[in-house]
């Protein structure tokens, strides 16, 4: 058994630095700030992580930190219900021409944009099954929602994103 | 949206139980526009893998980890406590200077006449502050993400590259048949003293290998075993030469290690 607190620290925490940054990231304009929050939180509650994997752990802190600094400059955006989101979104059937979904040949921008454009509720989802592939359990865990919402969430915001990446869909501006 | 939609991802996400998963094929394999819609998905799941950016944690985070890490961590105490005891057990080597301080308490030093003093009560801390600063260089390459500075599995280059730079050849060699892919290499400083030190992977860990040489006339001292801050430390003297093993591997993976690198020791290399 490791014997100092720090030491099994950075043995647990190092290896997901990336994956902690890169949901800072997609989350909020500072991310190094947040992450340096997060970081500073997660070792003064080191000794509340009883084992396990320390992914989702660290990602939940990041999560948190990063929400509570959007909810300090952009209070709406961290409570939108998510039937709200359906409303205001509109997002319909899918088409009935199944051509229509094809994805087109993206360049990372784009791609990076369409994500960029989703709601705050839709991107986290996306971030952490595709970006970081995590079990729906474990992004249910961090994003502190039912399975059952992850899930809506996910395929709504997949819906979204073919929508906006098939062939003639309008280049977002750069 | 539509709830086929939720069976469609969950499938594809690898997250139905078999016989939901087995339900869900049977009707893609009789309904082809619900075939044609999972393929889409896929497809949608392949570009965001592929395409979407993934950032990476800046090196000013990395470095502000560190700092977090660095004051009052374990590792400084232990030292400082470490030397403590030594000066109060070697009066006369206070005035030596930090220098040759240094260079006397190296890791794994078996001068018989160190073994002496190393024996006596200071010993075993000291001994523990010399894991502690290999363990320390072992992370700072982990930090900064370069552990290496000549990356290749090929011993032919790793080797020349080593000895051009050292006064000193370690064993260098491949042992991806065993387990252990050389990574690289790159050199350290241990306690003021240079030191080759090798790079290995072993399934997700990575291992560092310290080398030094010691004084060849030397008894090989026994190998030591301690975990020092959550990573596995062995340290083992043979054929002149002192090796450090660091690595968050499960301490019978780094024995494996130290069983194939150190008989190399003092050996003659194969020739190129």
């Amino acid at each position: 058994m490791p014997e100092d607190p720090q030491g099994r620290f950075a043995a647990a925490v190092l290896p997901h630095l990336d994956a902690a940054y890169n949901l800072a990231r997609w989350l909020v304009r500072d991310a190094q700030d947040v992450v340096q929050d997060a970081l500073v939180r997660a070792l003064r509650h080191f000794d509340g992580f009883r084992g396990g994997d320390p992914r989702p752990w660290l990602l939940a802190i990041v999560r948190n930190a990063a929400f509570a600094w959007l909810g300090a400059r952009r209070p709406g955006e961290t409570q939108v219900p998510d039937d709200e989101l359906d409303a205001a979104l509109a997002v319909d059937a899918p088409p009935s021409d199944p051509e229509a979904l094809a994805i087109r040949r993206a360049e990372r921008r784009e791609i990076d944009a369409a994500i960029a454009a989703l709601p705050l509720a839709f991107r986290e989802a996306v971030v952490l099954r595709e970006l970081e592939e995590l079990s729906y359990r474990d992004i249910a865990r961090i994003t502190d929602v039912p399975i059952g919402t992850v899930m809506s969430r996910l395929s709504r915001a997949r819906h979204l994103l073919a929508l906006a990446l098939r062939p003639g869909a309008t280049r977002s501006p750069t | 949206m539509n709830d086929d939609d939720l069976w469609l991802d969950a499938l594809l996400d690898d997250e139905l139980d078999a016989a939901a998963s087995l339900a869900l094929q049977r009707r893609l394999a009789a309904e082809p526009v619900l075939q044609r819609r999972f393929e889409e998905r896929r497809a949608l799941r392949d570009v965001l893998r592929g395409q979407a950016t993934r950032h990476a944690a800046p090196d000013a985070l990395r470095a502000n980890l560190a700092a977090l890490l660095a004051p009052g961590a374990g590792a400084n105490v232990a030292r400082e406590r470490a030397s403590a005891r030594r000066r109060a057990a070697l009066p006369w080597a206070a005035g030596l200077g930090g220098a040759l301080l240094a260079t006397l308490c190296t890791l794994a030093v078996v001068d018989p006449a160190a073994l002496v003093w190393q024996r006596g009560d200071a010993g075993g801390a000291q001994l523990e502050a010399e894991a502690s600063e290999a363990v320390s260089a072992h992370t700072r390459a982990l930090l900064v993400d370069q552990p290496i500075e000549v990356a290749s599995s090929d011993q032919h280059t790793v080797r020349p590259w080593l000895s051009a730079r050292l006064n000193f050849v370690p064993p260098v060699v491949d042992l991806a048949a065993q387990g252990f892919p050389l990574v690289g290499a790159r050199r350290d400083v241990l306690s003021g003293e240079t030191a080759a030190a090798l790079v290995y992977r072993h399934g997700a860990h990575v291992i560092s290998v310290f080398v030094r040489p010691v004084d060849p006339g030397s008894v090989p001292g026994p190998q030591a075993t301690r975990v020092v801050r959550g990573f596995n430390v062995i340290e083992r003297t043979q054929g002149g030469l002192a090796f450090c093993f660091v690595s968050d591997a499960n301490p019978h993976e780094l024995q494996a290690l130290v069983d194939l690198v150190t008989p190399l020791a003092g050996r003659q290399a194969p020739a190129p």
